[in-house]
Order: structure tokens, then sequence, then C-alpha cells
């Protein structure tokens, strides 16, 4: 299959070799990556998945160990986006934290060989040693175009594999192939013989420059190029690079200094009298390269080529092209893109909700049977109202988690992403985003971190800005409990469609700040020109069973994991605060006297003064005068503050509170514990309009250290993560004001 | 199909004129001319195979009218009306 009767010869012998996957976005490179190391990085059918380069090791036939990275997927070596960035500067070797490659796999899509073939060209350039994986075969053959593997071989002079990454097809013979990775001969390009001529004269001028007086910086800013036709040849791949216009990290200190802008001035404008246009040219002559190594890999005989064979008549429609016909569709395409995302969110509500109650059953069964063996005394209650409590409320919401992720990662894995991007484009853009914010901004419903990570394929630095700024207003997976209680409690007897209902209000009411806050900010800080949007629309897969099982499960995971660990953490912590410190015996006595002086329940009221004489109730009542105006007492402040370490600890702390405060040796449901709460004065603490601001609250609130860390690194300082905290809790807090204030003049006279 | 093309010819592609992207007809193919814009965007374009007289074929618009689907070297791309107006195409026949 491979040219594999020369001899290697540039198996370099070292300890670890570090061979990086490059290809398009899309082409496989993270299915291999999988296939090759056994990690389990995220793979989906849409541009764009991987951002970051992600290192593994894989044991060759020979025994020898090699170290693997993924990288982002990229159309060229002259990057755009940052994701683009750090593949191009991996291959170039001009990341400090990387080794430069000692050999390439290009994973080429051999469905769609033409434009994959433009990257390998621009790697044939760079002078790696490298291999091309020719991945999904199974698509190529299925559309009638098979790829000649040995065609392509003879055609690049490296060595093609045929493999076909999820179903692991080919990859033993990859993992043989590997070591015998070549640096491709330069092609001679069909390029115009004046730029040529101009080549051949910047580059001599290089090279004159560079073995002159010896410079060091210039010597370190020469390191890429095709190195294997001699030095002039290394010189004239610069020279290349430098007049098309490359402004990479190596080259750009040398494409300033004195007489090398002169002479690539003086080439760009000969070359301009006669009509070339050096990047056009380039661009050209490599297409024009492609399209006669690409017709022979497919068979096709050499013969008089016409540029445009008239193969649009003879195509069928493929099975992409008719689902399309009807995902697009000018009327049904924006239908079904309602009714999905009306079904994804309707059925984590209710779908979920029999299996919530079997597991709500059996944790508070499994606490009451550990609380029999334990003795009477704080271990107990820490036991009963911390952990089982407190955990316990938060654990319950595992199948929403699940289903949500199962929804997600079919709408990933199937391509249907990329056409909600084409879809939305036209909405995004009206408040100044992109079809790209798109993916983003959807990750952002599971959570706001891989969410904000998924900007990375966005162009332009403004945008990308406004899509991070925006994003954790999109309603993640941690608000879902929060969500699920509050509406659950107080507003049952709405039944289980206007539940959904307002559910999907919630998720609207984010989507609505997002937008009004991309509009205001992309016309003031982040004001900038419109950018071009250029987006691949893959062809349809079928999801992969194990794919979507491997993030159902992955994401559950982390989801107990946080419960078994922060969420464990802080509700002891919470417990503490607010079983210590305890009263005194005078002070119960007090309170005993009152209580049967005004015919109250003795127990519950030791009950309840205890937990205002905790640390937690003390700190609760001190804040209690600031959120006292949009309807909050001190137990829903305690909750806020809570949340601030993970959403999910607002429901842990009410389970807490309300199981410390509960004086029967049966432990009441949470959500009736709730509704019975009750002021001194005999008002319901919690009605529904005090839950509605406190559901607008969650939406609204920027409550996530992580999310915040994570803007931080991604927009380099502390300025965007502080904007956002003050802007998003300022507007939580005026909107919730604005409810609880409304709603109660409304609905109670 | 609706046509959102406005140049009369477009669809019986023997008059040689060109006319750009974003005006061909839906169900049109045509051959890329030249490619204009700024030079990132020339660059992008070209390099997603946009030259060489490339076959293109329009294949929707999004619902709501904005971005375009074409189909060009066996793969499927969208781009925004505002890029297709860059791209100068000599309509073909179908
Ligand atoms: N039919 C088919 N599908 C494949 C093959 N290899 C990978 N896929 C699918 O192609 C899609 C993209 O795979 P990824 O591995 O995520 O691609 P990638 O190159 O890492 O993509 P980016 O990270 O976005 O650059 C997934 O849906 C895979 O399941 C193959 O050989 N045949
Ligand atoms: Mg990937």
């Amino acid at each position: 299959m491979s040219s594999c009767c020369e001899k290697p010869e540039t198996t370099v012998v070292k300890a670890t070799l570090t061979v990086a996957l490059a290809g398009n976005p899309n082409s496989g490179k993270t299915t291999l990556f999988n296939a090759l190391t056994g990690l389990r990085q995220k793979v989906a059918n849409y541009p764009g998945v991987t951002v970051e380069k992600k290192t593994g090791r894989c044991k060759l036939p020979s025994g020898q160990w090699i170290n693997i990275i993924d990288l982002p997927g990229t159309y060229s070596l002259i990057s755009r986006s940052p994701d683009e960035q750090v593949a191009m500067e991996v291959l170039r070797g001009l990341r400090a934290d990387t080794p430069a490659p000692d050999a390439v796999v290009v994973v080429v899509d051999a469905s769609n060989l033409q434009r994959n073939l433009y990257l390998v060209s621009q790697l044939i350039e760079l002078g790696r040693p490298m291999v091309v994986a020719l991945n999904m075969m199974d698509l190529a053959e299925q559309r009638g175009k098979p790829v000649s593997a040995e065609a392509l071989s003879r055609e690049l002079g490296v060595p093609v594999v045929p493999v076909v990454g999820h179903q692991r097809k080919g990859i033993e013979h990859l993992k043989q192939v590997i070591a015998q990775a070549k640096v491709a001969p330069m092609p001679d390009w069909p390029l115009p013989d004046a730029m040529k001529e101009e080549l051949m004269l910047v580059g001599g001028g290089l090279a004159i420059l560079h073995d002159g007086p010896e410079d060091h910086e210039s010597k370190d800013s020469m390191p890429t190029g095709n190195g294997k036709g001699g030095l002039l040849d290394r010189y004239k791949a610069i020279a290349e690079r430098l007049l098309i216009g490359d402004r990479a990290g190596d080259l750009l200190s040398l494409s300033q200094k004195e007489p090398v802008t002169s002479l690539l001035k003086s080439a760009a404008g000969r070359m301009g009298q006669l009509g070339i246009e050096p990047m056009q040219a380039d661009i050209e002559a490599h297409y024009r390269w492609i399209e006669q190594v690409g017709d022979r890999a497919l068979g096709h005989v050499d013969g008089p080529k016409v540029p445009a064979a008239p193969e649009a008549e003879v195509r069928s429609r493929s099975w992409t092209e008719r689902i399309d016909a009807i995902c697009i569709h000018k009327f049904w395409g924006l239908l079904i893109f309602t009714a999905i995302m009306a079904t994804l969110f309707v059925s984590i509500f209710w779908l979920a909700q029999p299996v919530m109650d079997g597991i709500d059953g059996g944790v508070s069964w499994l606490g009451a049977q550990v609380a029999s063996w334990l003795p009477d005394g704080p271990v107990r209650d820490l036991v009963n109202d911390g952990i089982f409590a407190g955990v316990g409320a938060v654990v319950v919401f595992v199948p929403q988690i699940a289903l949500l992720f199962f929804f997600l990662s079919i709408l990933e894995d199937s391509g249907y992403l990329a056409r909600a991007a084409f879809l939305m484009d036209r909405l995004l853009a009206k408040v100044g985003l992109h079809g790209k914010s798109f993916i983003p901004l959807l990750s952002s419903f599971a959570c706001a971190i891989p969410g904000i990570m998924a900007t990375r394929t966005i162009e332009s630095r403004k945008d990308r800005l406004a899509t991070i700024f925006v994003a954790p207003f999109m309603s993640c997976s941690a608000r879902l409990p929060v969500y699920t209680l509050l509406i659950g409690t107080f507003f049952a007897a709405y039944g289980p469609f206007k539940q959904a209902g307002i559910m999907l209000a919630l998720y609207a009411l984010g989507i609505v700040a997002a937008a009004g806050t991309a509009w205001v900010f992309k016309r003031s800080m982040l004001k900038g020109p419109k950018p071009a949007f250029i987006l691949e629309l893959p062809t349809y897969k079928m999801p992969q069973a194990s794919q979507v099982a491997r993030s159902v499960f992955t994401n559950t995971k982390a989801f107990l994991t946080k419960a078994g660990t922060t969420i464990f953490c802080l509700s002891v912590i919470l417990w503490a605060m607010m079983y210590y410190p305890r009263m005194p015996k005078s002070h119960v006595e007090q309170v005993e006297q009152q209580a049967s002086l005004h015919n109250q329940d003795v127990d519950t009221a030791i009950a309840g003064e205890q937990l205002r004489y905790s640390v937690a109730g003390r700190f609760g009542h001190l804040i209690e005068p600031a959120i006292r105006p949009l309807g909050y007492d001190w137990k829903m402040g305690v909750g806020l503050v809570g949340a601030f370490a993970a959403r999910e600890v607002f429901v842990s702390t009410m389970g807490i509170v309300y199981s410390v405060g509960d004086v029967e040796q049966e432990a009441t449901p949470l959500e009736d514990a709730m509704r019975a709460d009750h002021y001194a004065d005999g008002r319901a603490v919690w009605t529904p309009v005090v839950a509605l601001s406190l559901l607008v609250w969650f939406v609204l609130a920027m409550q996530c250290m992580s999310t915040l860390a994570v803007v931080r690194r991604e927009t380099g300082g502390w300025k965007w993560p502080l904007v956002m905290l003050v802007y998003m809790n300022a507007l939580a807090y005026v909107v919730s004001l604005a409810v609880y204030q409304v709603g109660t003049r409304f609905l109670h006279g | 199909m609706r046509k959102f093309c406005t140049v009369e010819s477009c669809n019986q592609c023997d008059d040689p004129r060109t006319c750009t992207l974003n005006r061909l007809g839906i169900g049109c193919c045509g051959q890329v001319h030249s490619v204009g814009g700024d030079m990132d965007l020339r660059r992008r374009l070209l390099e997603m195979g946009f030259c060489n007289g490339a076959n293109v074929e329009v294949i929707r618009r999004a619902p709501l009218g904005d971005p375009i689907e074409f189909r060009l070297r066996g793969y499927h791309l969208s781009l925004r009306d505002e890029q297709a107006r860059h791209v100068n195409i000599l309509p073909a026949s179908r």
C-alpha cells in the first residue's frame, strides 16, 4: 500500500519520537489519536471540536514508544483563529512547551480529497518527515470515488495508509508506517515563470544575507522550509512564505528587517507590473498541482484536463443532501430546529422525573438506615442533615444531567450542529455575533467552560470576546437542579407541560439576556468590522452508540465526582456552620419559656432559634437587608453565597437548612418543608413570586469561579472576568428586584 | 425553485458575462473566475478552493435568507452574502 520498498531515510534515533497529527478540521484526527493512544478525547462531527493540543503515548510494533500530539484542525498553515494558531505553531516548532515534531501524520479525508490536499501541499513545504493517513475511506467508497493509496503515495513520495478511523481499520498498518515517515520531495509547483524567478532572486538574496556575517538572530529565524533539495531550496521556501504574506512567529522579525523588506517590496512590485499577485498565484499553483495529483489518485487517466468536468450532471444526490433538503429547508428547517431544541429541554424535564423520584426515595431510605446505626449526637446529625440532605439533594439530578448529555452528544455526532450554525447565523448576526458562536453557546447549556474553550474557533478577537462574554448566560447544567427544585416545588399545580414551559422561559431569558448584552457590547466596547463567515458543512454521520455512551458516562461521572468532592465538603462545612455554636443552656430555657408562653411548639421554636444562633444564621441575617428587596430571606442568602462555589450548592444548602431545622424523626421531603416555612408573622417564606425572583437571579447571575478562571485564561487578563462578574450580578440584581417588586404588587394587592 | 439571481443570463449560460456568486440562482452552477475582497478574505476563499475555474453549485439559502450553501470541489460550505459577493463567476449550464 505504501511505498515501503525504499529504505526509511529519516528514522531519527532518539529516546522518544514526537509525532503530530495534523489535518483539516473534522478529518478524523482525534478519532485516530484515540485509536493510537487508547485515550478518550472528544470526537464529534463538526469542524472545530479539538481546540487545544493533547499528547498521548503509543507503542509501535517495533516496541518503541512514541509521543503523539493531537492538534486542532486547520485548513492552512497561515492561521487565523487561536485554535489554528496552536496547530501551526506546533507544526513549525514555535512553541516552547512542545518539542518540534519529528514526524507529521497528515490525516486526509478521502471523501474530500482536493481541499484536504491543500494542507498536505503546505506541509510538504514545511519539510518534516511525513505519513499520510487516508481516513474516511468508507465514505469515499460509498460515493464511488475510492482513492488509490498507492497512486497517492507515488505522487507525494511519502507513505500513504488507508484507514477507517471509527472502525479502527488500518490502525496497525499506520503504526508500522509511522516509523517510515519521509520528507516529501518538493514538487515543482506550476507557478508563473516570473514568480519562479522572483523566488530565486529573493531566496538567493536571503542566502547571501544569512551566510554573511554571523547573525544569530536571523539564523534562529530561518528554521523551516523544505530542506531536502539543498540550501537554496530552503531559502526559496522561506522566500515563498514571505512573498505570500505569511507572518508567522518565526518570520516576523526577518520580514521587518531592512534589506529583506525592500527585497520583498521590489519583488512584489515587479510581479505586480505583470499582473501577478504572489499570494493568489501561489495558492492557484498549489491547487493546480492538487488537481493533477487528485485525479491520478482517483484513478483518472492522465489526459487533456478540462478544468471544470461536468461532474455535477451525473451526480446523484447523496444522503447528506437529501437530509439537508428537509433539515435546512426554508420552512421545515426552522420548524425542525425549534422542535429539536424544545424536545431537548422538555424531555430533560419530564423524562427524568420518575428516575429522579426513585433516586430521591433511595437516598432518603439509605440516610435513614445509616442514621439508625449511629448514636444520637453531632455525628448522626452530620451524616443525616449534612451529608445525606446536602449531597443527596444534588445527586438526585443525575438523570437530568445524563439526558442532557445524551441529547447533546447525539446532536454533536450527527453533524446537525453545523447546520444549526448555518440556520442561526442571520439571527446571531443581528446582535453582532456569528454563526460560529452557535456551537460555543450551545455547549454552554451543558457547561460554560467547554463553551468558552470552543470559542477558539472564532477568528476575530472581538467576536470571540463577545461570545465568551455572553456564554455564561446560557443556562448550564449546574442551574438545572435549582430550576427543577424551585419549579417543581412552587409551580406544582401547573402540571408538567406548563412547568416545562416555565423551564423553557428561563432558558429563553438567558438567551435574551445574552442577545441584548452582545448587541450592546458589539456597539460599544467590542465594535469592529463585520467578520467573514466561512463554515464547512460536514456530511451527516450516524451517531455512534459508543461515542454517545462515553459522553454520557464521562459527564455524569464528572457531575458525581463534583457531588462527592466539592459539594460533599461544602455540605459538611455548611452543616457545621448551621449547627455551631450550640446555644447555651440558659438561652434554650429562655426560648422554651417564650414558646410555652405563646403557646407554640417548643421543639420547633428551639430548632429555629438554634439555626438563627449558628454561624450561618448570623451571617445570613447580616446580609439579609441586601437581599430583602428581592424577596429572599436569610436562608436563601446563605444558599446564594454557597452557590458561588457551585450553583448546585444552593440546593444542598436548602436540603441542610430544612433538615437541621426539622424536628421530626421522619425526614420531610424538601419540597414540603420549603412550602411549609413561615415567617414569624405567619407569611409564607416561599411564594411563587419569590421563587420566580430567585430563578431569575440564577439565570442571570455570574456565580461560577471556574468560569471566571477560564475567562481569565482565554482572554489573557483579569479585565474581562471582572467586567463579567460585575455586569452579570448587577443585571441579575436589578431584574430580580423588578420581578419581586412588580410581582408582589400585582399578586398581593 | 425560487430564483435569487438578478442576472438574466445566469440560467441560460450562453452569455459569458461574469456575475458574482451571491447573485447566482439556487441550483445554478458556475466556474470561479476570480476572487476579490481584502487580502485576508481572498486568501481564505482561495485556500478553500475558490480558484482555477473550480465548479461551484449554489445549493440553497438559509431560511432567514443569509448564509448561502455551496458545493465546491466535492464538499459543502457556506458563506454569507457579503463574502460570496467577492467571488466572480462565469455562469454555466446545469
Ligand atoms: N465514516 C467515517 N467517519 C469517521 C471516520 N473517522 C472519523 N469519523 C467521524 O468523523 C467525525 C470527526 O472526527 P474527529 O476525530 O472529531 O475529527 P477531528 O479531525 O479531530 O476534528 P477537529 O478536532 O474538529 O479538527 C466524527 O463524527 C467521527 O466519528 C471514518 O473513517 N469514517
Ligand atoms: Mg479533533
